[in-house]
């Protein structure tokens, strides 16, 4: 299994670095590094308007998520198999022509992921932790128990994942009510403190059970490492069991004639007309709608509750208005511009006069008839909540301005391959300080909207206007950079 | 008249060399086969001749149009069938050629997918996705997306490795009837007594250079076949 595991690890790297320098796509986890020892640096500041209770939830609830969002093997896995045209082919699908069962392909891509994920991310942060000792003062110790107890949140959410679509491609009324059921309990943790957190997230019960909450190893440590290890290997094991023996062909599915309906629908979009009938058409067909919605409306409402629980819960008076939110959901969208580059392989276009960059212009235009509605009808809820419609006016233009900037900067520097060029550490680089650094600007203006609302507009109409210039240039110049790309897999 | 025409075509990936110094012409009306072992440079040749990769030395033109300069214009006048079959996974069979006229733009185009669909025997199956579709039916499909707009030249990557025998006779006639007509086809190959049937001349590629081009009534009197041809003159290279 050793072997087998290497060489899956052999073929994600490869994957990953296909299109682009490997030298960039190692310098990732440095940057991972540098970002985590620039928090420790910065982390007095940090804990002087946050507790450390809200440090360690927001942690071990954001690397439960991560696991979760990446665990979908039983889902990658099925698709593997199936995509048997295309140029490319993976070590998943080798049951089909090897004597060696999918159970042991479907395994070697979890492990293969665990470590690359713990390589890729998690390790490279604890390290930034362990180099800022000397100037943060944090011992030693307690950032080697915070990784293993962060290790545990992590390989809970990916095994979960792992168990969940394994479910999923066996039965999907099973699945729904394993979906149901970890909702549930969720739900009665935070909405009515049912059951304790530490049940839900061992990883977090062992931070509890460590300094400074704890000076003393006790047996609640022991009994909530205990606990986690036992989670993860039921929800492994039961995963393996699982895993189906052979991936049989279901019957061919039919469908109407919906592209040309689509088609005249869509007289609008002129020279993008049929692109965007067929983009439309590949997305609900291919499922990726559904997925694209809850990866969507998943952060958005993290992204509510976090804010909610900060001025409630926590009763810190933080400005979170409708601006905010406004800022924020714009940014968002680069998870669902990432999920439009992934429908379909894309090689039937190299025989068809289409050039690339139509087809990403196409995926922009996707995205925006997507995500539009969406945003709107989840601003103007949370500002219904939260009692702060009077600023609608200019949240609305805010969010619209910074989702098409986003959307379009993402394309601009990923083309059509945006999960592997953000690997690209300098493309990562170029990327966070595009994204970040006009969003920092309108968060903090946003927060002074109390004090004087007409030079906070003044602020925020010059952020947005420098913001519809760099998008103007951006999307030109996609037609520059992306006009060689290939279609080819 | 020459349809395509290179010069001095090479192409590295890094230090390997695919293509070296290819210079080939094609006349109008001939059905041009590309024969050479795995690995030799035929699908590079063909990718560049219609304009999805860029030489590293060296011109080419179609109907003289230059694939590197236009790589959109030389796609809209030519019809290509890929080495790997793979039509859109979730548009049906009759989709992806409602698609195909759309982005080239064909007139009257229903009674030309009609055409096509009947042709290839795939009315049964319209409705059916192409990711659920038969390899031989995805063929068919990219073959017909090829033919659809009746273009001057084709540019097919081994068109009937996935065909059934009725089908291989029938492209085949078609593809005869074809060239009759004025077209011109550039077809890259493996199956030898085919190409020795149909192609009125042939190139053997080998390590990225064209090592025989000639006539196919040439080359058979001076081997007997197509095979005979290609074992000598690969194996001899192979052997040096």
């Amino acid at each position: 299994m050793m072997e087998f595991t290497r060489l899956f690890l052999r073929e994600e790297f490869r994957m990953h670095t296909y299109y682009t320098n490997p030298r960039m796509f190692l310098a990732f986890p440095f940057i991972v590094c540098m970002f985590s020892f620039g928090v420790a640096l910065t982390s007095d500041r940090i804990l002087a308007d946050t507790t450390l209770d809200e440090v360690m939830l927001l942690l071990h609830v954001s690397v439960f998520l991560y696991g979760l969002s990446v665990g979908a093997f039983g889902f990658m896995g099925r698709e593997y198999v199936e995509r048997q045209h295309g140029r490319r082919k993976y070590l998943v699908a080798s049951p089909l022509t090897l004597p060696i069962s999918f159970r042991k392909t479907f395994l070697g891509m979890y492990l293969r992921d665990v470590i690359f994920y713990v390589l890729l991310l998690l390790l490279p942060a604890t390290l930034g932790l362990l180099f800022s000792v000397p100037f943060s003062g944090f011992r030693w110790t307690s950032i080697v128990l915070l990784f293993l107890a962060a290790l545990v949140s992590f390989l809970i959410g990916i095994s979960l994942s792992f168990f969940a679509s394994v479910v999923y491609i066996r039965n999907h009324a099973a699945f729904i009510g394993v979906t149901v059921l970890i909702v549930g309990l969720f739900v009665a943790q935070v909405g009515f403190d049912a059951i304790p957190l530490a049940f839900l997230l061992p990883g977090l019960a062992m931070q509890h059970s460590l300094p400074p909450y704890s000076y003393a190893l006790t047996s609640e440590l022991v009994l909530s490492a205990l606990g986690g290890v036992a989670l993860i290997a039921i929800f492994v094991a039961a995963a393996y069991a699982l895993i189906p023996t052979r991936f049989s062909p279901v019957s061919p599915k039919t469908e109407t004639r919906d592209l040309p309906r689509m088609f005249e629908k869509l007289a609008f979009a002129k020279q993008y007309r049929h692109l965007l009938a067929k983009e439309l058409v590949d997305l609900r067909r291919s499922g990726t709608i559904t997925k694209m919605f809850f990866s969507f409306v998943t952060p958005l409402l993290f992204l509510s509750f976090t804010a909610w629980f900060v001025r409630t819960g926590l009763a810190i008076p933080v400005g979170f208005n409708t601006v905010f939110y406004g800022a924020m959901v714009g940014f968002f969208g680069v998870i669902l511009y990432s999920w439009l580059n992934n429908v379909d392989i894309m090689e039937y276009f190299e025989t068809l006069p289409v050039p690339p960059t139509k087809v990403i212009k196409t995926k922009i235009m996707a995205f925006l008839m997507l995500t539009s509605w969406i945003s709107l009808i989840f601003l103007l809820g949370i500002s219904f909540l939260n009692d702060d419609m009077s600023l609608l006016w200019l949240a609305i233009p805010v969010m619209f301005v910074v989702s098409i900037y986003m959307v379009v900067m993402t394309a601009y520097l990923t083309g059509l391959r945006t999960n592997t060029f953000l690997f690209d550490a300098n493309i990562l680089v170029k990327f966070t300080a595009m994204s970040m650094l006009p969003d920092v600007c309108l968060v903090i203006i946003s927060f002074t909207i109390d004090r004087s609302l007409f030079f906070a507009s003044l602020g925020i109409l010059v952020v947005c206007s420098v913001l519809i210039l760099a998008t103007l240039i951006l999307y030109r110049g996609i037609d520059d950079k992306w006009k060689r790309a290939e279609f080819t897999d | 008249m020459s349809v395509i025409q290179t010069e001095n075509i090479s192409k590295r990936f890094g230090d390997f060399s695919a293509l070296k110094d290819i210079n080939i012409t094609v006349d109008e009306g001939e059905l041009f086969g590309l024969c050479g072992p795995n690995g030799a440079g035929k699908t590079t040749l063909l990718r560049i001749l219609t304009g999805q990769l860029v030489p590293s030395e060296g011109h080419a033109s179609v109907l003289g149009t230059d694939p590197v300069k236009e790589p959109i214009g030389v796609k809209s006048i030519m019809g290509i069938v890929p080495e790997v079959e793979s039509p859109p996974s979730y548009l049906t069979a009759y989709e992806f050629l409602y698609f195909v006229s759309k982005v080239r733009k064909i007139e009257a185009s229903e009674g030309k997918i009609r055409k096509w669909m009947d042709f290839f025997d795939l009315t049964e199956n319209e409705g059916v996705v192409c990711r659920d579709l038969s390899k031989g039916n995805r063929q068919k499909l990219m073959l017909a997306g090829a033919f659809m707009h009746e273009p001057r030249v084709l540019f097919l990557d081994e068109p009937l490795i996935n065909l059934d025998p009725l089908y291989q006779r029938k492209v085949k006639d078609y593809l005869s009837g074809y060239v009759k007509k004025g077209g011109t086809i550039f077809m890259c190959t493996h199956l030898l007594e085919m190409a020795e049937k149909i192609c009125s001349s042939v190139a053997i590629i080998s390590g990225g250079s064209i090592i025989v081009r000639e006539g196919i009534d040439r080359l058979l009197g001076e081997f007997g076949s197509l095979e005979n041809a290609f074992i000598s003159l690969v194996g001899e290279r192979g052997s040096r």
